[in-house]
């Protein structure tokens, strides 16, 4: 199984706690088909539409006079040896890993932080989590003036006079994924540390303060207490995660859409603007599907990762 | 004596956690500052901390040009939430107390499609809903967030009503009562505080909507506050003491919520992501 969210199937633990009345199952499915039609159709039908599409030239032409003609692999080969698609590919990882990277550190920091009582902790707690409630929009176009030549970044680093010149965060060929990449971390910043801090409410106390009188010192008691008995929540974490930040469409599309120049495309964003300004929605559903393998096969990495412990 | 010592050591972590929680606040705050500023001292070297010349003029100003898109968000908030709730909550009742032969192929779906990158998606449904000249129609962006909004909302709510007696509703059930009965007149008001969270949710995704009302609504009057925003941005030359005004607008009901209800956000957020 690689779906680690509400992972666990229906079954087990609560097979017990079923209705046990037969003649209740048949009207059960009354409750269950509108959710599943819903899925199937605007879920899953659309995917496999996508699959299609990537298999055919579909262009603004084609698909107004509805003859799309099948092309094979064709649109898979061109994106290939797109010289853009390649560093989108780059970007993507790139982004992904960094993102990942800090948003762990951070949210296992935070997590560890507020496992204690003190006064107030409610309160910032609630605060904390302000990058998920706060619409994308908000926090994209926050980003967009903080990055921007003479934008925030560069008013105070100009004013204190540690750079002469702007620095190009969103207009040059290098950094704009990188600005991204950073504002991305703070957005998921609240994710990682409910997740974490959650997990580690659950470990006993017990454990650390007999820790404690063993004489362990603090990063004894995180590599030795916290790490192994959180184990399967930071590979849940990690995993969701990932999952979370390769499909990251919003924020780059309102920070730079990918630009200056297409150098600062995730493939969510390149998919997408081939799409709609380009109108090559083959060569764009191409690109989501090798997204979509991304996406599936970091999970599988993942997820043999977690079951290797157990 | 040494009970205030307990409170100053407990203060002190109050003061270690107000740093990272200033930071992460920060964007927010300059936001917020930003809305008060003109654009000469919102670009100001270096950035001012408070505004130097405080006017509300600039939210007046926002407020007018984003009150006609308020009314497309007002729709499309609801109408999703009724839609997400009429699905997911028969479906969350029969995923938790029915043994169904599709159940665990339903679940998996739900949890699948959550996954799904928002691109994926849309591309495909863009094609079929403008086959059905449903582009530039609140159903196709209502449909279209739903799609995210449903299993999200489902999952939650599955994982609350598992905790319901069984025998409770076996109970009933043996009284006479039909299965829509139980499930309206217990289920649902046993599950009200699981019900209240979920909806919140939603109503907060459905709020801050932004790929599927860029994709779906190009009819400006239809658009929802978000894209509203966004052509501040496109507009030549960017107004941004009133974009960051508009933002600040558009980000309060949510804000208010996330301060009131941050519990069962958490614990919805939770809910969804460990299972037993």
């Amino acid at each position: 199984m690689f779906f680690p969210l509400g992972i666990t199937s229906p079954g087990g633990r609560e097979r017990s706690s079923s209705f046990s009345m037969k003649t209740t199952s048949h009207v059960g499915y009354f409750f269950i088909v509108p959710a599943l039609v819903y899925v199937l159709f605007f879920g899953v039908y659309p995917l496999i539409y996508n699959f299609i599409l990537s298999l055919k030239e579909v262009t603004l032409i084609t698909y107004m006079s509805g003859t799309s003609p099948w092309v094979g692999l064709a649109n898979y080969w061109q994106t290939i040896k797109d010289v853009v698609f390649q560093r989108t590919f780059t970007n993507t990882l790139l982004f992904t890993s960094l993102s990942l990277a800090f948003q762990f550190l951070i949210g296992f920091f935070l997590a560890i932080l507020f496992n204690r009582s003190f006064p107030l902790k409610g309160l910032l707690q609630s605060l904390i989590m302000i990058p998920w409630v706060l619409p994308i929009i908000v926090s994209g176009s926050f980003f967009r003036w903080f990055f921007s030549d003479r934008g925030m970044v560069n008013g105070f680093l100009l004013a204190w006079d540690f750079i002469d010149k702007p620095i190009p965060w969103i207009t040059s060929q290098k950094l704009p994924i990188f600005a991204v990449t950073l504002a991305n971390i703070w957005l998921g910043i609240p994710f990682n540390f409910v997740l974490l801090y959650t997990g580690l409410r659950a470990i006993p106390i017990e454990l650390f303060e007999s820790a404690d009188i063993d004489g362990a010192n603090w990063w004894q008691r995180i590599a030795f207490i916290t790490f192994p008995v959180l184990r399967p929540v930071i590979i849940t974490t990690l995993t969701l995660g990932c999952i979370f930040t390769v499909k990251v469409f919003d924020l780059v599309w309102i920070i730079t859409q990918g630009g200056p120049g297409d150098v600062s495309h995730l493939l969510s964003t390149l998919s997408y603007s081939w799409a709609f300004n380009k109108f090559h929605f083959g060569r764009a559903s191409s690109v989501l599907v090798i997204m979509l393998s991304l996406v599936v096969s970091l999970t599988v990495l993942l997820n043999s990762i977690r079951s290797e412990g157990e | 004596m040494s009970m205030m010592k307990g409170r100053m050591k407990q203060w002190k972590w109050t003061l270690v956690a107000l740093i990272p929680t200033v930071i992460i606040v920060f964007p927010l705050y300059f936001i917020a500052i930003g809305g008060f500023q003109t654009v000469a001292e919102i670009f100001h070297r270096p950035p001012y901390w408070f505004p130097p010349r405080p006017s509300w003029q600039f939210y007046g100003d926002a407020l007018v040009t984003l009150l006609p898109y308020l009314k497309n968000s007002l729709i499309m908030a609801l109408g999703n939430l009724a839609l997400t709730l009429l699905v997911a909550l028969p479906s969350a009742f029969a995923l938790a107390k029915f043994r169904l032969k599709i159940g665990k192929s339903t679940f998996f779906l739900l949890a699948f499609t959550q996954m799904l990158p928002a691109t994926a998606v849309i591309i495909p449904l863009f094609l079929i809903f403008n086959r059905f000249r449903l582009i530039n129609n609140y159903l196709s962006a209502i449909l279209g967030i739903a799609v995210f909004t449903i299993p999200f909302a489902t999952i939650i709510l599955r994982a609350y009503m598992q905790a319901i007696p069984t025998g409770l509703l076996e109970a009933a059930f043996i009284d006479g009562a039909s299965l829509f009965r139980v499930f309206r007149s217990i289920v649902i008001p046993l599950a009200s505080p699981a019900i209240a969270t979920a909806g919140i949710l939603t109503l907060i995704m459905a709020w801050g909507d932004f790929i599927v009302s860029l994709s779906f609504l190009k009819d400006r009057t239809l658009q929802p506050m978000s894209i509203g925003l966004y052509n501040f941005i496109g507009q030549y030359g960017v107004q941004w003491n009133k974009l960051m005004a508009g933002s600040m607008i558009f980000a309060v009901p949510p804000l208010i919520v996330a301060l009131l209800a941050g519990k069962s956000i958490v614990a919805g957020l939770t809910a969804g992501a460990f299972k037993e």
